[in-house]
């Protein structure tokens, strides 16, 4: 399938539908001033993808998710998350974000754990306590990103890919069908970022959760992106070429 | 002992100790959002208060009540658009805050002992009534913050994931502010306008030398605050020196001998991965 052309066409971001895209742009236009820096950008984001955005610093990438997660609000066109507008989205537990560097700015030692039940908050509202089920989904993913045995340690003491894994954690202790991570190798060691990938091969393959990846750095998605998107210019464009779906056999093959 | 004889250092007592209690649980909240100067400012609104209440012939207490919550609004506004923190609007709210304070107390008539004694709190001079006061606002402090907990430290750590995860953002800044405004005014007649930001802020930086969580360091923050409280209050009686000085100045100590000993704690743990490397 040509992925590019249904792109184009930007169907399938009608509300109430039950496969409605994860993230939808239509015809989106953002500027800070009069200057537009996204100009009618459209595009799509399934369930279950792994899409990867690409660009120069400065060029919009961050942006352009700030606006997907409601953020920031465009100037024209509609941005919408499940087949709602993001405006009037309230299934916040469906979205999992880490922001870039968000683990190394805590002034006060704030250990894994605490940081892991943070992703919560949202979910439980202002005044009620985690429950049983939340605790063992707080277990889960903790083993999940291989950081269990780090609970007790300060998230500003870890290294970069280990706070990287437990922001991951926190974001994904809500059980969300879609992940948006903000250039999550900056700082992160060789080591690290394999340990990341494999944790996030993870995700895609057996938990089934939509990735959207900020990043400048291709290693870290190479092989595990169904498609590339390069922001540049206020224009996004499809890096991937077009290709036949792979069946499920090959893409367990070519990892 | 001969200091809990006299009522007035009861008072003393009981004033400085639930305002030391409370003044850092808010501050862990205030130095995670790298706001650590936010009681500073409030403060010098709370003294235009005082000021205005002076002039008026109000109780300073409500002037500055009303004063610092107009300011925690103000603030509320200017962070929200992203302004806060080295904006000069705010620099204006704060200097010119002082400024007023002085003016109206001067212009009302009030002496250099009752203008030194907001600044710099008058703990000895504290009636039953102040102290009842000073405890109902430290009990709603203490109840905001512990009925909110989870949800100020998901705004103190990442605002931006907070807000994606529908965390309500800008009603906890607000609150969080407004808690600013309130112990600073509690403290105002025990520690003063000036010290008791002191004590929102320095027994947080104090525990947060040893502490590995932010309940810990919260509550070692808290700890802290009672303790130089217990121990300024009582010996600044026999030493005859100014509660309010002695109690931030053993704050300061703690701080000092806290990051001393994180600072032999990290080298003996040095010591012993070389020690183990070797063997």
């Amino acid at each position: 399938m040509d992925r590019r052309r249904e792109d184009r066409q930007g169907g399938g971001c009608e509300p109430k539908r039950s496969d409605a895209p994860a993230l939808c742009f239509e015809q989106v236009t953002f500027g800070y001033t009069r200057v537009p820096v996204l100009r009618e950008v459209s595009l799509q984001v399934r369930g279950g993808e792994f899409v990867a955005l690409v660009g120069p610093n400065g060029a919009g990438k961050t942006t352009m998710m700030r606006l997907g997660l409601g953020l920031l609000h465009a100037s024209h066109g509609t941005v919408r998350l499940f087949g709602e507008r993001v405006e009037d989205f309230e299934d916040w537990w469906r979205v999992g974000y880490v922001p870039q560097r968000a683990g190394s700015g805590a002034v006060l030692p704030v250990s894994v754990e605490e940081v892991v039940r943070t992703g919560l908050t949202g979910h439980l509202g202002l005044f009620r306590r985690p429950r049983p089920h939340h605790r063992e989904r707080m277990e889960h993913v903790l083993d999940l990103m291989g950081v269990a045995g780090l609970r007790r340690q300060p998230i500003n003491e870890l290294s970069g890919g280990q706070q990287q894994r437990a922001l991951i954690a926190r974001a994904l202790v809500t059980d969300p069908s879609l992940l948006v991570l903000d250039e999550p190798t900056t700082g992160v060691d060789a080591d690290a970022r394999h340990v990341l990938r494999e944790a996030l091969e993870h995700l895609v393959d057996v938990e089934r959760v939509s990735v959207i990846y900020i990043s400048h750095d291709p290693e870290g998605f190479e092989g595990l992106a169904d498609r590339v998107l390069e922001v540049r210019a206020g224009h996004v464009t499809d890096l991937t070429r077009p290709q036949r779906e792979e069946t499920s056999e090959e893409r367990l093959w070519r990892r | 002992m001969e200091a809990l004889s006299y009522e007035f250092m009861q008072r003393s007592i009981i004033a400085t100790t639930l305002v030391c209690a409370v003044a850092p649980l808010v501050g862990a909240f205030v130095v995670q959002r790298r706001q650590a100067l936010i009681g500073d400012g409030v403060g010098h609104v709370a003294f235009a208060g005082v000021g205005l209440a002076f002039v008026t012939g109000t109780n300073p207490f409500v002037g500055a009540l009303l004063l610092t919550l107009l300011a925690a609004y103000a603030l509320f506004r200017m962070e929200r658009r992203g302004r806060l923190g080295g904006d000069l609007a705010l620099a204006m709210i704060f200097y010119g805050g002082i400024a007023l304070g002085y003016l109206f107390t001067q212009r009302a008539g009030g002496g250099l002992n009752s203008v030194v004694g907001f600044l710099f709190g008058s703990p000895n001079n504290l009636t039953w009534g102040q102290v009842w006061a000073i405890a109902a606002l430290c009990l709603g402090v203490l109840v905001v913050i512990v009925a909110l907990y989870g949800p100020l430290v998901s705004i103190a750590f990442d605002e931006p994931a907070a807000r994606v995860s529908g965390v309500p953002t800008d009603g906890l800044q607000l609150i969080l502010t407004v808690v600013v405004a309130l112990i600073v005014v509690g403290g105002m007649y025990a520690l003063g306008i000036l010290l008791v930001a002191g004590m929102m802020v320095i027994p947080v930086a104090a525990s947060s030398q040893l502490s590995r969580s932010y309940r810990g360091t919260m509550l070692g923050g808290s700890l802290v605050g009672v303790g130089c409280a217990l121990t300024g209050a009582i010996g600044a009686f026999y030493a005859d020196v100014p509660t309010g000085s002695a109690i931030v100045l053993l704050a300061v100590g703690c701080y000092l001998a806290a990051a001393v000993l994180r600072a032999a704690r990290q080298r003996y743990a040095v010591g012993s991965s070389r020690r183990a490397a070797t063997v």
